[in-house]
């Protein structure tokens, strides 16, 4: 294979272990982490570096915002402090979203590990952080107004905390318990896996840890360039709409294979905009290498040497790679697009690849307010739409893609706020017809129950522009928000008060292939769960329900 | 094995006996109290009918002894039935009646990916189709407060609707119903009066936690069984009754308690994990006669393998269970459940997993799995896949002559062949390298998967001693036993039917858990006393009618609790005299203790709340004692001979003397390297441990660490 200095045996041991202590780092921090998107969404990500800041090992559930994000962060943290400066027991962190993650809330530590007193890897996370101070809101014109930026410093000096910086954090954040909790369960995640980390070096006799990780690279690297070469030469385009605000907004994408060579070019997209879902490059580049990595690569771990055949370019000044201080809270509005834009630019050429469109970018909505002892309080809920449907398979209802964020109980989140969920239930004929099915979206309701108002914020995408299907599938059904049954903008912020219900319908997902290649005993299933209604039938399948039974 | 005699037997009804329906056999395991001696039996499992295989299997271990039914005092009886049903898709038709707006919860579940990256991934199909979920008005505040009065007409009009089809079983499962159980047990009498003869199993019953998913999964997947699992049972009480057992049947639960058989057939989803439970109570009783309380118990089959941990003679438990895993063992992909059972984690590769080169060139265990029939190439049925088996003959560790007890010969150049094929020759290496590497990567998973699993508990896996147990267990466990620094592994004399043995030794016991969250500053100490001590009268009343006497009952309560915000919970025992006192100082204090314990530090500023209660109330555990065993077999040589076997590059392969392991005493010791053959499995001892067979038989292998 590539190297003669480890066998495939010990390169296969090794890279076993370290993959799982970054598994078992993101579980110690989840378990004692204080924050519902950490431990419910795994809102989250673990990984080591090289001394070099090359990554070779990741948490492997972690959201894609953060694939090969954390090697250019912490580029950017030894510009500040170079390795020459840093002690053992110091930590880095910073939040600046044009380094990090493409948003404020996304925090970013790294903590160097000493052996012999040289600086051998760095271990770093990065983790969402509900609030981060400001006014983040749909209405942002620059990322000044969206919060607090931590610019690269150190929150704990050879084992001390930095109280400098904590008391920054302290002063700005609305939840700083919360947010706080969350650091320092890294700092303890962190405390358990270094000395892991040098037993397992210990163990399989590796003196140079790079050398290790040059072979891993290699590996992945190999992996990838091979399912890229198995597909034809050639250039291929999609596009695709977002609602945007004021006007659609359009992002372009080609997808050009040369050899083992792949490189996707956004040149065409809609030129950034004084709202906040501009997708800063690192987020970009995040998104775009996990939709290769699912639809070249799924099976194999996660480390920089999967994207080295991977070139990703978008021209400075557009919605995927904005300048700054463009705004970018909601910067998954635009990422989410990605894995989509490429999937219909790949379908005719690797149609056994790829999905048709998922109901998202996903859904969430933000309640901020009082509760009825005083309490200030700011919760956020996740609704994925329908599944995209698959070359061979319907897709599943309500199942997270591309974000993977699940959702939180009802009885934990009533037990939070002072909301009730009225209703959470899938909506029939939102899945896209096709010969394969588009999973069906859901509908969410909340009422208030207090008598202090409730400051609600969405910003909901899918509502002008629903889930296409794909290969002859028919797009799933577009969402919609409502306030007491009428209808409300999808990017909006507004008070509701006692006994208002709010309404979310999530968007459906696309059809894959022509409906009419639809088995017969699929649409009869479909009509007598009541999640395709006897009328869609006759029309999208031509399917007389007759006798069958529909009570959706 | 011979045991010492129990202290209080009874002469008329001397015999205890403990049953494993497992997949493909049924074990079964004797117990004369009198003179301590245990009997062996296995039959094959009937799965038409499993009660037929353990009728079977019962009279026949009596016939071998010259006893009849009559002198039986206990059968206890373990099942993967339960399990089987749910994997299989046997049980009944389920309705499910749920609160207004929420009759696709089941469906919908946690909106999350197993896997994040496989786009083709499917979610488990719900056991109540769409069509026969049902919502009613009604509506509780998290509180338990009524805020919506329960619609009966709405539920008179669903009860009608199922009682005119051929649904059998309903599942009613409304929101916060675990705060206040009021509108659940009114919709049960509703069914009861307008469509009786159905099953009905209400959540607040079946498992009263938070979590609408988790908790209507749960109360859905005991209905689901609920009538599969009660005539199961009356076929296999009318069938001892009528071999001339004259008392009650008991059934081993998930979390290693026993109980009656009504109670059983009410909760039979408490029965999903039996049969592994009874092997992790074995366990704990072989190490405690070996001297060890802090066991790590690992059970190795063909296709996947299970750990747990026992701690100070416990095993640990959860509540969190999945049942039905859609991908392989993939945590995510299953039925979730809330049940009471010993904590295991399982893993997909056992000896009968496939290897293969993977994409980035390496070896790769698993997760494709050699079904039994072609089975490994070494079987010579036509396999060609490379197995950890093929690879374990040939590194020397299995006989070819002798697996099986020699029933079965194993064809070692079709296993060589198989090795070159798929590993040797695609990495350029040799056929033993190429088992060899097989052997290392299916044991580091293990490891791996081990540690992980001591980590999440807290613990250091190298502070406990290794149990192995399963056919594949005893040939892998010396080699990862050395991977984890574990110092000692226990191979039982028993191993084979560890699962039927456990049944034997476990307790009668019934667990309680009750949900209530509350801050640990505002919670009403009165109620909390009222309900628990509710649980613990109605646990002491399950067990006085299965016979158990009023001053035997041991009562444990343990509270969940964690600090506010936080959403995973740490369990603490809570003495009666501090809930008594309402002391929060104190109950706050064995939680922190727990917490540090756990995670190496508290937050003493951020207020704690109690998240649930747990009330466990057992009888005595069944007193047994291995010191007077002696010896089954005859005094026939032990050494059969001796093979190379192959322990690493660095030792190659090593002349290795073999040995029967029924023909060792008591006292006996070895050098290391030494294999040691049974009917059902083989141990493989390294270079340089030494081992020793203790007076109970078991073979004590001490491993070398430097």
């Amino acid at each position: 294979m590539n190297s003669v200095k480890f066998s495939a045996l010990k390169v296969g041991l090794t890279w076993q272990r370290l993959d799982s202590l970054m598994d078992e780092t993101a579980y110690t921090f989840v378990r004692t982490s204080f924050s519902s998107v950490v431990r419910d969404n795994w809102d989250l990500a673990v990984s080591l570096m090289d001394s070099r800041g090359r990554q070779f090992a990741q948490s492997s559930r972690s959201v894609p915002s953060f694939i090969g994000t954390m090697p250019s962060t912490l580029a950017v943290m030894l510009q500040r402090y170079p390795t020459s400066e840093l002690k053992s027991g110091d930590i880095l962190i910073s939040n600046d979203g044009y380094h990090g993650t493409g948003h404020l809330n996304d925090i970013t530590m790294a903590r160097p590990i000493f052996k012999d007193g040289q600086v051998i890897a760095f271990i770093g996370s990065v983790f969402h952080s509900v609030d981060i101070g400001g006014a983040p809101s749909v209405n942002a014109r620059d990322s000044y107004e969206e919060g607090l930026t931590i610019p690269v410093a150190k929150i704990v000096r050879e084992d001390v905390e930095n109280e400098d910086v904590i008391a920054f954090l302290t002063e700005n954040l609305r939840a700083p318990e919360e947010t706080l909790g969350d650091i320092r369960a890294q700092f303890a995640a962190y405390d358990m896996a270094i000395p892991r980390l040098l037993k397992i070096l210990e163990d399989e006799q590796i003196e140079d840890l790079d050398e290790m990780v040059d072979e891993i690279l290699n590996r992945s690297e190999k992996a990838m360039r091979q399912a890229i070469e198995a597909v034809e030469n050639g250039s291929y385009y999609g596009e695709i709409q977002l609602d945007g605000f004021d006007e659609p907004l359009k992002i372009c994408c080609e997808v050009s294979i040369s050899g083992s060579e792949l490189t996707i070019d956004y040149t065409g997209t809609s030129p950034q905009i004084d709202k906040p879902i501009n997708s800063v490059m690192n987020y970009t580049r995040a998104y775009s290498a996990y939709a290769i990595k699912s639809a070249f690569d799924a099976s194999t771990p996660n480390n920089d040497g999967s994207f080295r055949p991977i070139t990703i370019k978008a021209p400075e000044g557009c919605l995927v790679n904005p300048k700054r201080p463009a705004p970018i809270w909601a910067r998954h509005l635009t990422g989410h697009y990605l894995p989509p834009v490429i999937f219909s630019a790949l379908a005719n050429i690797m149609p056994e690849q790829v999905i048709a469109d998922c109901g998202s970018p996903i859904w969430n909505v933000y309640f901020a307010g009082k509760q009825p002892d005083g309490q200030r309080f700011m919760k956020m809920f996740f609704m994925n739409g329908g599944h995209g449907a698959r070359p061979h398979q319907d897709g599943p209802a309500c199942l997270s893609f591309p974000s993977n964020i699940t959702t939180l109980p009802i009885e934990q989140f009533e037990n939070s706020v002072p909301l009730l969920v009225t209703e959470k239930s899938l909506i029939p004929d939102s899945g896209g017809a096709g010969q394969y099915r588009g999973g069906p979206a859901q509908r969410v309701s909340f009422k208030a129950t207090a008598d202090n108002p409730v400051t609600m914020t969405i910003r909901h995408e899918r509502v002008i522009f629903p889930p296409r299907g794909l290969l002859g599938g028919k797009a799933g059904a577009a969402g919609t928000d409502y306030l007491n049954g009428d209808r409300i903008p999808a990017k909006v912020r507004l008070d509701i008060q006692r006994d208002d219900v709010v309404t979310f319908d999530t968007p459906g997902g696309g059809g894959f292939g022509p409906p009419v290649d639809r088995d017969a005993d699929k649409i009869r299933s479909d009509v007598e769960s009541g999640l395709v209604t006897a009328a869609s039938a006759k029309r999208d399948y031509d399917f007389d329900a007759g006798e069958a039974k529909s009570d959706g | 094995m011979i045991l010492t005699p129990v202290k209080r037997n009874l002469m008329d009804k001397p015999y205890r006996i403990g049953v494993d329906i497992g997949g493909t056999f049924t074990d079964i395991v004797m117990l004369d109290t009198r003179s301590g001696r245990l009997y062996n039996e296995k039959v094959l499992t009937t799965p038409d009918d499993p009660s037929a295989g353990v009728l079977t299997g019962v009279a026949s271990i009596l016939k071998a002894n010259d006893a009849t039914a009559h002198a039986v005092n206990q059968i206890i009886h373990g099942t993967t039935l339960v399990a089987n049903a749910i994997i299989e898709r046997r049980g009944a038709k389920v309705a499910l009646v749920t609160t207004k707006g929420f009759r696709d919860i089941l469906e919908i579940g946690t909106e999350g990916r197993y896997d994040s990256y496989d786009l083709f991934i499917d979610m488990p199909e719900p056991l109540v189709p769409r069509r026969w979920r049902f919502d009613v008005p009604e509506r509780l505040s998290p509180e338990g407060h009524v805020l919506t009065p329960l619609d009966e007409n709405a539920v008179v009009a669903v009860a009608k609707e199922i009682a005119k089809s051929d649904v059998t079983a309903v599942a009613i499962s409304l929101l916060h119903s675990f705060q206040n159980p009021s509108h659940e047990q009114r919709v049960l009498e509703i069914f009861q009066q307008e469509a009786p003869g159905l099953a009905v199993c209400i959540s607040s019953d079946v498992m009263p936690e938070i979590g609408e998913y988790e908790r209507a999964s749960t109360t859905v997947c005991n209905a689901y069984v609920l009538a599969l699992f009660k005539s199961y049972l009356e076929r296999l009480t009318a069938g001892l009754r009528d071999s001339g057992f004259e008392k009650d049947l008991f059934l081993m639960l998930s979390d290693g308690g026993t109980v009656h058989e009504e109670t059983a057939a009410a909760y039979p989803i408490r029965l999903v994990q039996s049969g592994p439970a009874g092997g992790v109570q074995a366990t704990s009783v072989i190490g405690a006669l070996a001297g060890e309380s802090n066991i790590f118990c690992f059970d190795m089959g063909g296709t996947t393998a299970k750990a747990s941990l026992i701690e100070n003679g416990e095993p640990m438990r959860s509540t969190e269970f999945e049942v039905a895993r859609v991908y392989r063992a993939k945590k995510g992909s299953g039925l979730p459940l809330r049940v009471p059972v010993i904590e295991m984690i399982e893993i997909g590769a056992g000896g009968g997993s496939i290897a293969t080169i993977n994409k980035l060139g390496l070896v790769q265990v698993g997760p494709e799995s050699s079904s039994a029939y072609p089975g490994p190439a070494c079987y010579a049925q036509g396999g060609t896949d490379a197995t950890v088996t093929d690879a374990d003959l040939i590194l020397g560790y299995l006989g070819a002559d002798s697996f099986l007890g020699g029933d079965m010969s194993l064809d070692v150049d079709a296993a060589t062949k198989a090795l070159e094929l798929n590993i040797a020759e695609p990495l350029g290496i040799s056929a033993v390298d190429a088992a060899w590497a097989i052997h290392e990567t299916v044991n580091e998973s293990m490891a791996q998967a081990a540690s992980i699993h001591a980590l999440e508990k807290a613990q250091r896996i190298s502070d406990y001693a290794m149990i192995p147990i399963g056919g594949a267990g005893p040939v892998h466990a010396c080699n990862i036993g050395l991977k984890l620094s574990v110092p000692r592994v226990i191979c039982p004399s028993s191993a084979g039917v560890a699962s039927a043995l456990g049944f034997l030794v476990s307790p009668l016991a019934f667990t309680f858990v009750q949900g209530g969250l509350v801050s640990l500053d505002a919670a009403d100490f009165e109620s909390i006393r009222t309900m628990l001590s509710r649980m613990e009268e109605k646990g002491k009343e399950l067990l006085s009618s299965a016979g158990t006497a009023q001053d035997d009952f041991k009562v444990e309560l343990l509270v969940s609790m964690r600090y506010l915000g936080q959403g995973y919970n740490v369990e603490a025992p809570v003495g009666s005299e501090i809930l008594a006192a309402d002391d929060r100082t104190s109950v706050r204090g064995v939680f922190e203790k727990a917490y540090m314990f756990q995670y190496g530090r508290i937050e003493p500023d951020v207020p704690v709340e109690i998240v649930s209660w747990r009330v466990v109330v057992s009888g005595p555990a069944p007193v047994i004692d291995l010191s007077g065993a002696r010896p089954t077999a005859s005094d026939s040589e032990a050494r059969k001979g001796e093979r190379e076997v192959y322990f690493g590059p660095a030792k190659g392969f090593v002349k290795t003397p073999i040995f029967d392991r029924y023909c060792l005493t008591p006292g006996e010791s070895f050098g290391g390297p030494s294999i040691f053959e049974e009917r059902e499995s083989t141990t493989v001892v390294p270079p340089g441990a030494n081992s020793k067979i203790d007076d109970a038989l078991n073979l004590v292998v001490e491993l070398p660490h430097d």
